[in-house]
C-alpha cells in the first residue's frame, strides 16, 4: 500500500462525528502541509513539471474519491481526474494564491465533475470498485448489516448497491455534500470554501441530504 | 433528528478503492497524456501554421500594391458619383401655400428673417374653434389646489 492510500486510511480512521469533525483539517496534517504546496506550486510554476507530479501524486488518491462518489462509475472517474489535473497544470500559472491549493485544486475537480454529470445526465452505467475486504471487520458495517443476526446478514456488495442506489438518487448539490462530509472527512469550513458557499448551507444541503437518505436507507436505519 | 446512523453507513463506501497499482499508473499516464498533449497542436495554431505558411509561399509582384491602390480609388470616387442629388429646399412660406411641395421637399425657414409668433395665414384658411381654448379654464380662476383638498 502506496504512503498516500495508508495516510487516507488513517484519515478515515478520524472519528468525523459532530463538532471533532470540524476540528479535522486535512491540510493540518505534517505530510500534506499548505507550506510544502506553495513550494511546489511555486516550483511547477518556474518550469519544473517534477513539482507537479509530486502534487498529482499527493491529491489524486483524494480527488479519485471525490469523483469517484460522485459519478459512481471508475473509468468516468479516471478520465475526469485526468482532464482536471490536466486543466490545473494548464491554469497554474494562473493560480495566485488566494486560497490554498487544495481548495484550489478541489474547486476545479467540482466543477468539472459537475459540468460532466449535467452532460452525462441519465446515461448512467455504474462502474463500482470492489469494496475493500476490510469493510467486513468495521464495526459499523456489522451493526448497519447484521445487528446482531447472522440471518439477516447483507453482503458487502450488497450494501455497496444500495448506498450507490442512494447515493445517485441524490441532486448533484446535496452528493457532493454528502461525499465530502461523510464519506471524505472534510470539515463544513472547507467544503463552503471549495463550493463557494456559506457554512449554513452547507449543513442545510446535509441535513435534507440526510434525511432523503435515510428515506431510501430505512432497512439499515431499522437495524 | 440525528444524522448520526446515516453518516455511519455512508462513510462505508470509503471502503470502494480502485485496484492497487492504480494511482501508480495514473501519474504514468498522466505523464502520457501531458506530452501526446503537447505533440497534438491545437486548431488554432494549425491555422495559423498554414496560413503563414500559405503566406510565405505567395510571391505578391511590386506593381500589385499600386495597382490595388488604383481601383480602390477609382471604386471610391464611383461610389461618391452615383450617390443621388439632393432635392431642392423650398421655403416655408412656399410650402405653406403648397402643401404638395411640403410633401415633396425638405423645407428650410430663412435664416434672416425674425421669428414671429403670429400665424400669417389668411382668415379663411384657420377653421373655426368648436372649443374655447383649454388655457383659458372655463372662465375659473386657476388654482394650484387640488379639487379635493378641503
Amino acid at each position: 500500500m502506496s504512503s498516500e492510500m495508508v495516510f487516507l486510511q488513517s484519515v478515515f480512521d478520524h472519528d468525523l462525528s459532530g463538532e471533532h469533525n470540524d476540528c479535522f483539517c486535512m491540510n493540518q496534517d505534517p505530510e500534506i502541509s499548505p507550506h510544502d504546496d506553495q513550494e511546489l506550486v511555486a516550483r511547477t510554476q518556474g518550469g519544473d513539471p517534477s513539482a507537479f507530479d509530486e502534487l498529482v501524486v499527493r491529491y489524486s488518491p483524494r480527488l479519485y474519491g471525490l469523483v469517484y462518489h460522485m459519478t459512481s462509475n471508475h473509468e468516468d472517474t479516471n478520465d475526469l481526474l485526468q482532464d482536471v489535473f490536466a486543466k490545473a497544470y494548464r491554469s497554474i500559472c494562473n493560480f495566485r494564491g488566494k486560497s490554498s491549493f487544495y481548495t484550489w485544486l478541489h474547486s476545479i475537480a467540482v466543477n468539472m465533475t459537475i459540468n460532466f454529470l449535467k452532460k452525462r445526465n441519465r446515461r448512467q452505467h455504474p462502474s463500482l470498485n470492489d469494496p475493500d475486504s476490510n469493510i467486513e471487520n468495521d464495526p459499523d458495517f456489522i451493526a448497519a448489516t447484521s445487528n446482531g443476526d447472522p440471518t439477516k446478514e447483507v453482503s458487502a456488495h450488497e450494501l455497496q448497491k444500495k448506498l450507490n442506489g442512494a447515493m445517485l438518487k441524490l441532486s448533484h448539490d446535496h452528493r457532493i455534500v454528502v461525499t465530502m462530509f461523510d464519506i471524505q472527512g472534510m470539515p463544513h469550513a472547507e467544503i463552503a470554501k471549495i463550493l463557494k458557499v456559506s457554512e449554513g448551507t452547507v449543513r442545510s444541503r446535509l441535513f435534507y441530504a440526510h434525511r432523503q437518505l435515510q428515506n431510501s436507507l430505512h432497512e439499515f436505519k431499522k437495524r | 433528528m440525528s444524522h448520526e446512523p446515516m453518516h455511519k453507513i455512508i462513510r462505508l463506501k470509503r471502503y470502494e478503492q480502485p485496484p492497487e497499482d492504480y494511482f501508480e499508473n495514473f501519474l504514468r499516464e498522466f505523464q502520457h497524456r501531458q506530452r501526446a498533449e503537447l505533440l497534438k497542436p491545437s486548431l488554432s495554431a494549425l491555422f495559423l501554421e498554414r496560413l503563414s505558411g500559405f503566406l510565405a509561399e505567395v510571391r505578391v509582384p511590386a506593381m500589385a500594391y499600386a495597382g490595388a491602390t488604383a481601383v480602390a480609388v477609382v471604386a471610391g470616387v464611383a461610389i461618391l458619383r452615383q450617390a443621388p442629388p439632393s432635392a431642392k429646399p423650398v421655403s416655408y412660406a412656399a410650402a405653406y401655400a403648397s402643401p404638395e411641395a411640403y410633401r415633396q421637399a425638405p423645407v428650410t425657414i430663412e435664416r434672416i428673417q425674425p421669428v414671429s409668433l403670429r400665424i400669417n395665414a389668411p382668415a379663411s384658411s384657420t377653421p373655426p374653434l368648436a372649443f374655447p381654448p383649454a388655457y383659458q379654464l372655463q372662465a375659473r380662476p386657476a388654482s394650484h389646489e387640488s379639487p379635493l383638498s378641503f
